[in-house]
């Protein structure tokens, strides 16, 4: 059935038809509406879960941690500094292999005091152990979802859904959402092979002397590399029964451009307008929107981008003293090839600093005109 | 988190994959089960014992309430407040009746040391405890409850001279430890001071006869009317195999002042006594009151209750009143007037009948000795006042002039050892005739004190370590309950401050003080002043108790334990720490709302 949804609203119908059992967050802007209507869902009946009100962030995560640890499926969400307050226990999480899937509407992080929308908050939190998955509009928030369980509990490793704080989390767009009998279908329900159970007690998460630390962490890795498989699966399965599917990334133009985009999020839809616009004009311009970035598909986007001549990465994010941190990435995985593209960095959009069509165009040209990148960032909208 | 225990070995960690690699593959058996995915235990859930990290070790200690080392009658206060909060008044009453025969006596009349040392006033006000004994001991007499009859019957016999509270007391507590006790009594009925000194508006003479015959429903004998020196002699009482001496201090101190022998002026312990025990005294209309203790107080309302209009005269300021605040107050809200700075110098008569009282205005010096400032008299200022009696009640002292004169004194009391002991064999004393505080609570304690050094020397018990036993804390209160079961006291000697209390747990609430009747009210007779508490009022003072110091069972550290170290114990009188998982944080030190967990640096 179609619906006028928002962001978050489409996230908690995604919620609510993967039958989450304990749900368990502590408000913050602009996640917030998410779990207020979640609330009203487990209130009037439509899901049948434990709401559990706590006082933190750090205690929202232990808290459907410990829920998942007996095998229920659970549902968290927050922000910026709320996933910032989470971080420990995202670590433990990830390491307890439990299948937790959490929404991030994403927030820059302070100081000085912001509410609105960068990727720092996420990216800050890339080697804790998450699966982390950037949407770009309500309808694939919704399905990402429904995918994120299925991911989670396939490879035992926790989902984090990213979405754009208010451009994606506030704003509203038609959502087609599923039958519940379907994604029952899609969706089994979640059957561990390890959990919590006072009738088979186990201890979980006791020590491991350093003969078998690494053992585990190899471990983890092994189901990273097993979610990329994973992912594409699901999505394959998905499409077949939604008629809907996303990959690891979105590809606009890529076969033969000459110059990429490659960008996370909502700056993607802006781009596309910019993109489609240029090539009327004859450019061979292109644009890839990175949904994957961990794992980080470093062999496909190798593969997708090998052919372009330059590549402009639009980083939402910055780490302070190195640059973007989508670009690093990139760089790494385009590291070892033959034939490597010219890599242009920009940062834009930071704290929810619009990236406009005149943005993108201007980095697109910029990268167009320019032979090689000066070696540094650049740093769009900067207060001379 | 935890840190690594320094390259020990500690863990635990068994995995089917560790166990099985040195059995040799075979077709039967099952394939070698894959490496977890997380770390987990597969033999139980007690697999790393993290009680190795431990630095700090929390214990149940449980420690003392301060209200109960301040008790002079030594009794166990907060196990009392403890079972009353949970509406079992006859067991509380048991509990103070195991140290104290006399609570209706002293819910009515004890100087309530033990409110003043609550740590409850450091919050909002001190807890009722006084006003809660009294209902308990309303409670349990109206319930009819009396004294179970001893256990045990010795055959020694003890003399016990005076019938005070300290009498009383001892008489008590060695009847319920079987000896066969008499009390001679210079007096026509018993009770001493409580019954000839206190008047009946503070302890109305029914309670008392009541409390009385309480203690001597234990076989207590009594010889009443028989005074030391005159119906008995002391040789008499050498075939008791022991002597307890409380004969009190009745003697007024004399004011040295012309006057003194006129017709008309009487001391304050006399006129109290005669009012006491009904006879006529002939006061007049204006009749001064030379002093500022609780005897000036007792007379100068017992006074007005006659009909006189008492005038109190006092040498130095309010301030300096030796006499309870409470019963200061209590004159004043009848009206009763003061005159302050003002020494008696002469004593007007005619006819030789008190005529008008001459007295010397004083202004306040430095403090003396005792702490208090001292009265400096103007010179000059002399005033005279109209009054048809005096009463003076400027101190009392002990008389001595019926008991052998080998018997030690100093200082206008008799000599005691710790242990309540006379210099003379078999021959202790207590109350107001040896040197301590002048109360009601304290000649109780002292009661109890000597019957245990009387018990213990005819037992052969070694005294001091049998008191060690006994007492609680350091302020001299000592505990039967402990005495008789001869063990190390389980509450332990260590006071609870306020600071080790967790007052979060803990919201303000007003105290529920006793109820009096209204000054007008009270000036035309000699009915009981304050009045008791009600039930529901009782049951919510006791539940303002913080129960310092003692394990009420209200599962803070069970809930509050982070490693789950902490459960239950088999008999669910507390609980018991698994020391196996315990790492020391001590949460549970910190949440327990009333300090009963302590922590014991290990080794």
């Amino acid at each position: 059935m179609k619906k006028l949804l928002t962001g978050n609203s489409a996230v908690s119908y995604g919620v609510m038809l993967s039958r989450a059992e304990v749900i368990s967050a502590y408000p913050i802007t602009p996640q917030t509406t998410i779990v207020e209507e979640l609330s009203e869902i487990c209130s009037d009946g439509r899901l049948k879960a434990k709401f559990i009100r706590v006082e933190s962030e750090h205690s929202a995560l232990a808290c459907v941690s410990a829920a998942c640890a007996t095998g229920a499926r659970v549902f968290t969400a927050t922000s910026s500094h709320g996933l910032a307050y989470m971080h420990e226990m995202l670590h433990w999480t990830s390491g307890t292999r439990l299948p937790v899937v959490m929404v991030n509407a994403n927030r820059a992080i302070g100081s000085p005091w912001n509410i609105w929308c960068d990727h720092s908050d996420s990216l800050s939190q890339r080697d804790t152990g998450w699966i982390q998955l950037y949407c770009q509009s309500a309808q694939e928030a919704l399905d990402t979802v429904i995918q994120a369980y299925r991911i989670a509990e396939e490879v035992l490793l926790p989902v984090m859904v990213l979405e754009d704080g208010f451009f994606l989390s506030h704003t509203s767009d038609t959502v087609d959402v599923p039958e519940q009998k379907e994604v029952d279908a899609f969706l089994p329900p979640y059957r561990p092979r390890y959990k919590l159970d006072p009738a088979d007690p186990h201890t979980f998460n006791i020590m491991a002397d350093p003969a078998l630390f690494i053992s585990f962490k190899h471990e983890a890795q092994k189901a990273m590399d097993e979610a990329q498989k994973a992912i594409l699966r699901v999505d394959r399965e998905f499409k077949s029964r939604f008629g809907r599917s996303y990959g690891y990334m979105g590809k606009v133009h890529l076969t033969d451009a000459d110059v990429v985009l490659l960008t996370m999020g909502t700056a993607a839809s802006t781009a596309l307008e910019v993109i489609e616009a240029m090539r009327k004009q004859g450019k061979k311009v292109g644009l890839c929107r990175l949904r994957m970035f961990r794992p980080f598909p470093q062999a496909a986007l190798c593969k997708v981008l090998s052919k372009a001549k330059k590549i402009a990465v639009l980083d939402r994010d910055n780490s302070l003293g190195a640059g973007g941190i989508v670009a690093q990435e990139l760089k790494a995985a385009l590291y070892n090839l033959p034939r490597k593209p010219k890599v242009f960095e920009f940062i834009a959009g930071l704290g929810g600093r619009d990236i406009t069509p005149s943005t993108i165009q201007e980095i697109l040209e910029y990268t167009i005109k320019n032979p090689s990148p000066n070696g540094l960032p650049v740093w769009m909208g900067v207060q001379k | 988190m935890e840190k690594w225990n320094n390259g020990k070995k500690t863990s635990q960690l068994k995995m089917k994959k560790k166990k099985q690699v040195k059995k040799k593959p075979s077709p039967s058996l099952p394939k070698t089960p894959p490496f977890p995915p997380f770390s987990l235990s597969f033999e139980g859930t007690q697999a790393s014992k993290t009680g190795t990290w431990r630095y700090l070790t929390p214990a149940y200690l449980n420690k003392l309430a301060p209200c109960n080392e301040a008790c002079p009658a030594g009794e166990d206060v907060e196990a009392a407040m403890v079972l009353a909060g949970q509406e079992d008044y006859l067991e509380a009453w048991e509990k103070i009746i195991q140290e104290n025969p006399l609570p209706r006596v002293c819910g009515r009349v004890c100087f309530h040391p033990c409110e003043g040392s609550c740590n409850r006033k450091d919050l909002d006000e001190a807890v009722s405890i006084n006003a809660l004994e009294r209902f308990l001991g309303d409670y349990a007499y109206q319930s009819g409850k009396r004294f179970a009859a001893p256990e045990q019957k010795r055959k020694e016999k003890i003399a016990i001279i005076g019938s005070g509270p300290a009498g009383l007391s001892c008489a008590y507590h060695l009847a319920s430890l079987g000896y066969r006790v008499t009390i001679f009594e210079a007096q026509p009925k018993l009770g001493g001071v409580l019954r000839y000194g206190i008047p009946p508006y503070r302890l109305p003479k029914d309670i008392l006869d009541q409390e009385i015959e309480n203690i001597l429903s234990l076989g207590v004998e009594v010889r009443a009317s028989t005074a030391l020196g005159a119906e008995v002699k002391w040789a008499d009482l050498k075939q008791f195999d022991g002597l307890f001496l409380a004969t009190g201090a009745w003697k007024s101190l004399p004011l040295n002042i012309p006057g003194e022998e006129a017709e008309g002026v009487l001391s304050g312990l006399e006129f109290l006594r005669k009012v006491n025990s009904g006879e006529a005294v002939a006061l007049g209309q204006r009749v001064a009151i030379i002093g500022g203790g609780n005897t000036a107080m007792d007379a100068a309302r017992s006074a007005l209750r006659l009909g006189a209009e008492p005038l109190i005269i006092y040498r130095r300021t309010k301030e300096e009143m030796p006499a309870w605040e409470e019963e200061v107050a209590e004159a004043e809200e009848e009206a009763i007037e003061f005159i302050f700075l003002s020494s008696p110098v002469k004593i007007l008569t005619e006819n030789g009948k008190v005529k008008g009282i001459e007295c010397l205005k004083n202004l306040l010096g430095p403090p003396g000795k005792d702490g208090r400032r001292q009265p400096q008299p103007i010179a000059g200022s002399n005033f005279a006042l109209p009054v048809d009696a005096v009463i003076s009640s400027i101190g009392e002292t002990p008389d001595f002039s019926f008991l052998p004169g080998e018997l030690g004194k100093s200082a206008g009391s008799l000599s005691v050892n710790e242990g309540g002991a006379t210099s003379l064999k078999n021959v202790f004393a207590g109350g107001d005739i040896i040197d301590q505080p002048r109360t009601v609570s304290y000649a109780i304690g002292s009661g109890k004190k000597a019957a245990m050094a009387i018990d213990a020397t005819l037992r052969a018990k070694e005294l001091e370590e049998a008191l060690r036993r006994a007492r609680r804390g350091k302020k001299g209160s000592l505990s039967m309950a402990s005495y008789r079961n001869g063990s190390l006291d389980s509450l332990g000697q260590e006071v609870v401050e306020f600071s080790e209390l967790n007052t979060a747990y803990f919201k303000r609430q007003p105290r529920r003080a006793k109820e009096k009747i209204s000054g007008l009210q009270r000036g035309s007779n000699f009915s009981e002043v304050t009045l008791g508490l009600s039930s529901i009022a009782a049951n919510d003072e006791a539940k303002r108790c913080f129960n310092c110091g003692v394990c009420n069972l209200c599962h803070n550290c069970f809930i509050y334990c982070p490693d789950m170290a902490i459960s239950a114990r088999p008999d669910k009188l507390g609980y018991e720490i698994n020391y196996d998982y315990c790492k020391g944080c001590c949460i549970c030190v910190e949440e327990c709302p009333r300090g009963a967990i302590s922590v014991e640096v290990k080794r």
